[in-house]
């Protein structure tokens, strides 16, 4: 290298920062571009919900004046409290199957050694490209076998037989649990029950934790099964095909729908809000590591 | 695979009770529902009346079926533009929030709400925004003087329902692509701009070729949803009498085995739908040999 | 139709039932009727039918055909009477050639609806039984207007269903002399020279006249611009009333328009079946005997979403003067004289999608009619075909 070097060295890094400063501020002006977009629907969601039904066609941002008179609307035009509870009772349900049966599996495709191990679990692995569809006529059939169309249990059942993205995210983080915890374990003498349960499940409340948000998300926001097994029944559906019927039904009055929207999306997003960083590493993992 | 503990004794017997449900789901709920479809997809079967003996009728008859040929289209057609769409647009994002900005926590809620949010609560303020005379678009489009569009009308709403789908997508999207941006390390910028590869030199020389496995990724798993996309198509494109203006495969399997209780039909449509997914998955198995790099 | 209302008058009527017949027990439930279908459908194909369940006259033939319903005749041949005070025309659609396998319990004729207030302030008289549907046409664009001048129309002239046959357009094909099917149900005949004059009518007056606002439009304002007080004029049966009746300006009845061919509308009936597999076929019948006699359709009247099948309750206080809305419910009743049944056929339910659902692009300005009208005829005989 020749002399003039430090000279071009302090330049370029003069030009890089502002190189730098000026990208940081595209950078930003995009993401508030984007960020407009990502949120508009929502803010209008709550502008619209809090307008009289009057002024449903006003295009002004800020509602003129301010009313809550659609929320008291919504539990007159549909018995919200008794959807929202059916939404909970199947979304729990659903969280606890999926918990209980991906965990168990998960800790033995991670820890345990057992024959057919591998193949085992490629064969769960190749599930995931299974789309549900596939499983939706099939699976209606036998529920109607076991007499159980027009019941809850179809919409939670099949939580507890496990499944493959579930496993699949909890062996993962099983993996990155050193081994050596397990092997000093079974030299004290524990069963395996006991490294199960003492050693591995505390440790992975991260990833049972992102598990636990995706399986409640999915079950909320689940439409086309409570729209199969569930008769149209406002007092046995789900929150959300009562919304979508809510479409059908009161279609025209905007401000009331909007105040519907807000009430069903608010429960899941204040979850996300909450546990949001586990959530995300939750996804982070499953995309990245293989 | 790795070492493990060996089971010992009465073990044996913990882990078959550990694997049981998911060995359960695995049996009936994969195997059993593949050949079960298959099965029935050979019937001709309304759930009331007893079945019949099909053949592969409910296959060739697709063929002719102009309402199921219509489907294939509008899916193919949808995901063509939906995946790309949705990881182009969700690995921009990924890349600018990678510039460590002041912030990045809040951008990346404000991007992932969509993904949370049910879809039939957020299709609900779309079909509004996408309005014909009093809808929010149009009038922020008159603003720049374009005449108001019918968005779910039969010639948009197909990509009406496209940009609402990777709306929806890009949360996730963008944070596969984040954790794989933030898992290369520092160092190869900093050799790498010593050979001069800044900018987009950088990006094409070092991100690119190092994120490979999250695009693989992302690529599969937005083509299968791109196959089974159903919700915001039955929110927003669903007409007074049933059908829809942007049909979907799945839409079409609903409409035929629940609206009309074809489940022969149904099934060989749910079959097909299956092949599709298999085929494409197999393909990207192919390119992914021959273009993703692993460290 | 507001489901609570409906299943206080269903438990009313189960009372008296109860009352009638001790030893029977009834259980009901009720829904609105978009809804209803699913869940009935849900229930069968769940093994789980109800005893007794209402049928829609078009999709009695895809119900009927699958041998499901039960063959009442021998209990009609057993209560002698049976159809003595019952409209003839609406019995027609559940005979079969072995008897009915249903039965109706109300009937549905289309009248012309009016917002008199739009009338009186545009200084216009009523509609009225001279109108023809070039007067409509003519009205209609009176009545179409900007109010603030945003470049927007607020008020529509007039406001049909574009989607379905029965509010307007089989009425308005029959008064031009077209047809909607053919006589074996065999051919659709909505693409012959006469019914397309009928359809360049309808689009004259959504695509230049605007006086009838387009199916996207038509969603904005929940679907019913009549009854968001957008529209001067809409065509429906009488199941609108008790919902009209809490609207907030004043509105009226009127007969349909006539055309070249004559004055026509559209009745249908809804009616009550039994389930093949009833395990209580005997409690069911009594049920059914009981909702289509005197006293439950002296209550269903009560109701005032529908018209009683039995003439005597029809031409009664009960009907014509209705406390909830003072309208001229005779109009509905004149109606019969020059109504002809909806038509009800096997596929009806697919065969309404290709054509109702396929003609909105047409409505939307997005497809050219004839076009249009070359493709979904032959994709609806194909429906007919199988």
């Amino acid at each position: 290298m020749t002399k003039p070097i430090p000279i071009v060295q302090t330049r370029s890094t003069s030009s890089i920062k502002a190189n730098k400063l000026l990208g940081d501020i595209a950078s930003y002006l995009l993401l508030l571009f984007g960020s407009l977009i990502m949120v508009g629907p929502f803010l209008w969601m709550i502008s619209t919900s809090l307008k009289l039904p009057a002024d449903q066609f006003s295009r002004s941002f800020i509602p003129d004046p301010i009313t809550f008179s659609n929320y008291t609307r919504l539990w007159e035009l549909l018995p919200f409290t008794r959807l929202i509870i059916n939404s909970l009772t199947i979304s729990v349900l659903s969280t606890v199957g999926q918990l209980l049966t991906c965990a168990m599996a998960g800790f033995c495709f991670a820890v345990i050694d057992f024959p057919y191990r591998r193949l085992l679990f490629l064969a769960l692995l190749s599930t995931v490209m299974l789309p549900p569809q596939i499983t939706l006529v099939p699976n209606f059939i036998l529920f109607r076998w076991l007499g159980l169309i027009g019941t809850q249990v179809p919409l939670w059942l099949p939580a507890f037989w496990g499944g493959a993205f579930g496993t699949f995210l909890l062996r993962q983080y099983f993996l990155t649990i050193p081994f050596e915890l397990a092997e000093a374990a079974r030299i004290d003498g524990a069963s395996l029950m006991a490294i199960f349960l003492r050693v591995y499940l505390p440790l992975a409340q991260p990833a049972l934790a992102a598990l636990a948000i995706f399986s409640f998300m999915g079950a909320w926001n689940d439409l086309l099964g409570p729209l199969i097994y569930l008769p149209t029944d406002l007092e046995r559906t789900t929150l959300t095909v009562g919304l979508s019927l809510f479409q059908t039904q009161y279609s025209g009055r905007w401000t009331v729908m909007m105040a519907g929207a807000l009430v069903s999306v608010l429960p899941v997003i204040l979850l996300f809000l909450v546990a949001q960083r586990r959530f995300i590493e939750g996804i982070a993992l499953s995309g990245v590591k293989r | 695979m790795h070492a493990g503990i060996k089971p010992l004794g009465g073990e044996r017997w913990w882990l078959v009770v550990l694997l049981f449900p998911t060995m359960i789901g695995l049996l009936f709920g994969a195997l059993g529902s593949v050949l079960a479809t298959i099965v029935i997809s050979l019937l001709n079967w309304d759930l009331i009346t007893p079945p019949t003996w099909a053949g592969f009728a409910n296959y060739t008859s697709l063929l002719s079926d102009t309402l199921f040929l219509r489907a294939m289209r509008i899916t193919v057609l949808f995901s063509l533009a939906y995946v790309p769409g949705t990881i182009i647009l969700s690995l921009l994002i990924a890349l600018l929030l990678n510039r460590k900005l002041f912030g990045l926590s809040l951008f990346r809620t404000i991007y992932f709400l969509p993904t949370v949010s049910s879809a039939v609560a957020v299709g609900l303020v779309w079909s509004w925004i996408y309005g014909r005379e009093r809808g929010l678009l149009n009038y922020l489009l008159s603003f720049v003087g374009i005449a108001p569009i019918n968005w779910l009308g039969s010639q948009n709403a197909l990509w009406s329902i496209v940009i609402v789908n990777i709306w929806g997508a890009l949360g996730t999207g963008m944070v596969i692509f984040l954790a794989g941006l933030q898992a290369i390390p520092r160092e190869y910028y900093e050799a790498g701009s010593l050979d001069g590869a800044v900018g987009w030199k950088a990006f094409r020389y070092i991100t690119l070729p190092l994120i490979t496995p999250s695009i693989f990724f992302q690529t599969i798993i937005t083509t299968v949803h791109a196959f089974q996309a159903f919700e915001y198509v039955y929110v927003l494109t669903r007409t007074a009498n049933g059908a829809s203006n942007a049909p979907t495969l799945v839409y079409s399997i609903y409409r035929n085995g629940f609206n009309f209780f074809r489940m022969g039909t149904a099934s060989a449509q749910a079959i097909v739908l299956a092949l599709m997914i298999l085929l494409l998955t197999l393909c990207y198995f192919w390119l992914e040999r021959r273009l993703v790099v692993y460290d | 139709m507001r489901a609570p209302e409906e299943l206080a008058v269903w438990n009313a009527i189960v009372e008296a039932f109860h009352a009638a017949n001790p030893n029977i027990r009834v259980k009901v439930e009720v829904s609105d009727w978009d809804s209803y279908w699913d869940k009935l459908k849900t229930l069968y194909a769940g093994g789980t039918p109800p005893d007794v369940f209402a049928m829609d006259a078009p999709l009695y033939p895809d119900w009927q055909s699958r041998g499901v319903l039960l063959n009442m005749q021998p209990y009609i041949d057993a209560t002698p009477g049976m159809f003595d005070d019952i409209y003839p025309n609406t019995l027609t659609a559940y005979k079969r050639d072995d008897g009915y396998y249903g039965l109706p319990r109300d009937f549905q004729t289309v009248v012309l609806y009016y917002n008199k207030d739009m009338f009186d302030e545009a200084q216009l008289p009523y509609p009225d039984e001279s109108w023809t549907y070039e007067k409509l046409r003519e009205v209609a664009k009176a009545l179409t207007k900007d109010v603030d001048g945003d470049g927007i129309i607020d008020q529509f002239g007039f406001s049909p269903d574009l989607w379905d046959m029965e509010t307007f357009w089989s009425s308005a094909l029959w008064s031009h002399g077209a047809e909607v099917i053919s006589e074996d149900y065999s051919k659709t005949l909505l693409g012959e020279p006469k019914a397309r004059e009928v359809w360049r009518y309808i689009a004259a007056m959504v695509l230049e006249d605007k006086s009838v606002p387009t199916p996207a439009v038509s969603a904005e304002y929940g679907g019913d611009p009549f009854a968001a007080g957008r529209s001067a004029m809409a065509m429906s049966g009488h199941w609108v009333v008790p919902e009209y009746a809490q609207l907030d300006f004043a509105w009226d009845v009127a007969p349909m328009p006539s055309g070249p061919a004559g004055r026509f509308t559209s009745v249908n009936s809804a009616g009550f079946v039994i389930a093949k597999d009833s395990k209580n076929p005997d409690a069911a019948w009594e049920f059914v005997k009981f909702a289509v006699g005197k006293e439950g359709q002296q209550r269903l009247t009560e109701l005032g979403f529908a018209i009683p099948v039995l003439k005597s309750i029809a031409e009664s206080s009960t009907f014509l003067e209705q406390q909830s809305a003072p309208i001229k419910h005779q109009i509905f009743l004149d109606a019969m004289e020059y109504a002809r049944p909806k038509p009800t056929f096997a596929g009806y339910e697919e065969w309404a999608s290709i054509i109702g659902d396929g003609l909105v692009p047409v409505w939307n300005d997005e497809q050219d009619l004839d076009s249009t009208l070359d493709e979904i005829v032959p994709a609806a005989d194909e429906v007919l075909a199988r």
